[in-house]
């Protein structure tokens, strides 16, 4: 089962305050709990950080690097600008974890050491989630 | 009995340690202190927030206040006054002389006030904040609007550090600014200070047997800004200073902290700025300061 997350809503329903921005190690801790109780037995999993502002490296850690460690085997991000991707990125490399973002069309960049990289994008085409092109780009097979 | 500190007339990290040194012989006997600020004619948000942290400091566990004296020009009154320095300093200090009492208007260069910290609501309430003006004034300073989100990062970053660490609250301010004596630019610069227990103290239990004969104050800051070590055991902590530091890089941003009897920076090429200091007078708690230089402009 793969579950879809909206990571903004989630900050909403986590913390008190409309906040846009992922920041400190509580307000990632309290996300994280939210989407772990959203995700129930799910181990693929789609978290659509759309609308979220800054995102620091402490909520980047509490909720990409530990959902990857604990909970799931496969995270595809949505709705991620080039500044979270300039945080989630360390901090994957960090944890020797690897996560794939999925870009305007369907194509899938990898984020993370290299050998964990091939490593996912291999579980993600043997699980039928994503097909390699001709050029060889990764995208997401058709649901 | 009271005790004279003075402030520098021209009160920024600079001579932040004339201050510091003056301030840890007037405190080591345990009588009340007085600042005197009537003779300063500029402080910068870091000299701000340091005197901030040294009220704090003063007035803990003892029966009143630490008394501060305002400034008497009409310009540094009014300069302290819109970033705030007063709302923030009249719960710690008795303050003597006039000074504005209005809140703080929103001008053109204060990013920031002086704003307090005490924990994680805060610093959203900083980010949330920083991000309504950063953007147009960041441009000012000719970085690319893609790097509001790394410096919204960089400010939620420092000031976790005092949220996380310093066991106390602390301040916050960020303004940009026309730095003509040092480097001919138009710079921002994030100021944080705490009058907490300082780097040493927070990584001690991990790190000091490492560190051996080597362990106090530098080492805890090299620790800490260099090595991206933290208390806990967990890879993904100590990502934030190391965080900072990535965004300066792209930047030619400087970043200092000083605590304790310490201080480091990461000095880039427009500056002479020592990378390490030991020995310095003692003053409690962190003092970050951070700073983004306007891009492309004049060569310093």
């Amino acid at each position: 089962m793969i579950q879809h997350i909206d990571v903004h809503a989630a900050l909403q329903q986590s913390v008190p305050g409309f906040y846009a921005d992922l920041v400190t190690r509580a307000t990632g801790r309290a996300v994280r709990e939210h989407i772990e109780r959203r995700l129930a037995d799910a181990t693929v999993a789609v978290i659509d950080f759309t609308g979220v502002g800054c995102l620091d490296y402490s909520c980047a850690d509490e909720i990409v690097a530990k959902l990857l460690r604990a909970r799931v085997r496969v995270l595809l991000l949505r709705g991620v600008s080039d500044a979270h991707r300039e945080t989630i990125e360390p901090v994957l490399r960090g944890h020797g974890l690897a996560a794939v973002i999925e870009r305007p069309g369907g194509t899938l960049e990898t984020l993370g050491p290299s050998e964990s990289a091939a490593a996912l994008v291999d579980e993600l085409v043997a699980r039928h989630l994503a097909t390699r092109t001709p050029g060889g780009a990764v995208v997401l097979t058709p649901s | 009995m009271t005790r004279l500190v003075e402030v520098p007339s021209q009160f920024d990290d600079r001579t932040f340690d004339q201050f510091t040194a003056a301030f840890a012989q007037a405190i080591s006997d345990g009588e009340r202190l007085l600042f005197d600020a009537h003779a300063a004619e500029w402080a910068s948000p870091y000299g701000l927030v340091g005197l901030l942290a040294a009220g704090q400091a003063a007035g803990r566990g003892r029966g009143e206040p630490p008394l501060l004296t305002a400034p008497t020009n009409a310009d540094v009154l009014r300069y302290w006054g819109r970033m705030g320095f007063f709302q923030q300093a009249a719960s710690l200090f008795e303050i003597h002389g006039r000074y504005p009492k209005a809140k703080p208007q929103p001008e053109s260069d204060v990013l920031l006030p002086v704003t307090p910290v005490q924990a994680a609501q805060d610093v959203h309430e900083v980010v949330s904040r920083i991000q309504e003006r950063a953007a147009a004034i960041l441009r000012t300073v000719g970085l690319d609007p893609k790097a509001t989100m790394g410096f919204a990062m960089a400010l939620s970053e420092a000031c976790q550090n005092i949220v996380e660490h310093a066991s106390t609250g602390g301040w916050v301010a960020v303004q940009t600014y026309h730095w003509r004596r040092r480097l001919a630019r138009q710079v921002v610069v994030i100021a944080v200070a705490d009058a907490g227990v300082g780097f040493r103290h927070t990584l001690e239990a991990t790190e000091s047997r490492r560190f051996a004969d080597r362990w106090g104050d530098a080492a805890a800051l090299e620790a800490a800004l260099i090595q991206g070590v933290s208390r806990f055991r967990d890879p993904g902590r100590g990502q934030g200073l190391k965080g900072i530091r990535n965004y300066l890089a792209r930047w030619e941003g400087k970043i200092a902290i000083r605590s304790g009897t310490a201080r480091i920076a990461i000095v880039p090429k427009w500056d002479d700025d020592a990378a390490l200091k030991d020995g310095l007078p003692l003053f409690p708690g962190a003092q970050v300061l951070i700073i983004v230089p306007e891009q492309g402009s004049a060569k310093p």
